[in-house]
């Protein structure tokens, strides 16, 4: 029953792990135990998530469920990784919805919100330090320049944005 | 399944006919809910969204923001901060919890269902075309250019979330240094977003106390 072995697996890795990178070690490990990728691939599937839109662990379900059952096992792994956003988090919005007036919830966010605004700020930083680096840099910092010029002054909306960069990246970068 | 969602709602209605006055620990501008938002438009508009989200889930939160806020204002910024703060400190994908969390404040268990499911599908269908075609675009050059280039925009597009998001989170002075301290924990020590997140709720309570204490300004006040 490999389909169930792709749910479980990534049940565990959905529970277990917190979005974004921190996935890959977890995948890494399920998917090489059971043989349903090489290393190599891991290692891919990271730059494949980083290349389509959609979370890693999202793409990573879909990559290794197709290489192991089809998209059955694509369908079944991305239920697998969902699943704490369709339980856990469900629970949790329920419980929040109730709890979010009261005064000690209140008081929480009121630190809580810079953190999280923090944390953005943060994640800036950590993907511009990647993201304008290498041999691509004068090209990718005019994109980006010029993004955050049609994002904040001219509101252009984010798929708009992303085109044009997608356009740009065509045209500078060699 | 169904009955859990008619509390919140009832619940949101109340609040709505009360008013601000009677309302103090409730946020100035909360949204009413919406009656008029059926999980299939959520699917719909979640799915286009799925379309879109490079760069760790993140741009989700700025869809969210031009979108549902700054467009149709179906929901305050702080209470997408909210969100985002949930969601992100749940375990799973990020971009699951926070659509969920969406859909679940817009109308209830069915819409956040229907927002996961838009905002999953789109990864998994262009990601069975990628896996399919997966040596033809490997090594493709005007792919990797391509690329390169939307991977240009995914700071900036963060970047324009957060500015969006800046005046409900700062709402204090105190804030200030709450976000500050984030940002330095999780950029030079990489403190992960839980442990932010229960920092956070400390701080919060710690600011509430003493502006309490000195008999500052009321609880809530903006």
């Amino acid at each position: 029953m490999v389909l169930l072995e792709l749910l479980w697996s990534f049940v565990k890795i959905g529970f277990t792990s917190f979005g974004g990178l921190s996935m890959i070690p977890l995948i890494s490990d399920e998917m090489l135990s059971h043989g349903w990728m090489t290393a190599l691939e891991v290692s891919d599937i990271v730059a494949i998530a980083e290349m389509t839109p959609g979370p890693v662990g999202l793409n990573c379900a879909t990559f290794a469920g197709i290489r192991a059952a089809g998209l059955a096992g694509a369908a079944a792994a991305n239920l697998g990784v969902l699943l704490p956003s369709l339980t856990l988090c469900a629970a949790a919005a329920v419980f929040f919805a109730r709890v979010k007036d009261s005064e000690l919830v209140q008081n929480m966010m009121v630190g809580v919100r810079p953190a999280c605004f923090g944390l953005i700020c943060a994640t800036v930083l950590k993907l511009g330090a990647t993201n304008y680096s290498g041999p691509a840099l004068p090209a990718t910092a005019a994109i980006g320049l010029l993004d955050v010029l049609l994002l904040l002054k001219l509101r252009w909306s984010v798929p708009r944005v992303l085109a044009v960069s997608a356009l740009l990246g065509l045209l500078l970068v060699h | 399944m169904e009955p859990t969602e008619l509390p919140s709602r009832e619940k949101k209605q109340g609040e709505a006919e009360q008013g601000p006055a009677e309302a103090p620990l409730a946020m100035p501008k909360t949204a009413p809910p919406r009656e008029d938002v059926t999980p299939l438009q959520l699917f719909w508009e979640f799915f286009k969204i799925g379309c879109f989200t490079f760069g760790g889930g993140w741009s989700i939160v700025s869809q969210i923001e031009q979108n549902y806020i700054s467009r149709r204002q179906w929901m305050t910024s702080q209470e997408l901060l909210d969100l985002t703060s949930v969601g992100r400190s749940l375990p799973g994908v990020m971009i699951g919890n926070v659509s969920f969390l969406f859909g679940y404040q817009i109308g209830g268990l069915r819409c956040g269902y229907a927002c996961v499911l838009g905002i999953a599908l789109p990864p998994l269908l262009i990601l069975t075309f990628v896996t399919t075609m997966y040596s033809m675009l490997q090594g493709n050059p005007y792919v990797l250019h391509a690329m390169t280039g939307v991977r240009a925009a995914v700071a900036p597009i963060i970047l324009s979330a957060a500015a969006m998001l800046r005046k409900g989170a700062l709402e204090r002075p105190a804030c200030w240094a709450v976000a500050a301290g984030a940002f330095l924990l999780s950029l030079r020590y990489n403190v992960g977003s839980v442990q932010l997140v229960v920092l956070g709720m400390a701080a919060g309570l710690a600011v509430s106390w003493w502006d309490k204490r000195r008999g500052g300004r009321p609880h809530g006040a903006a």
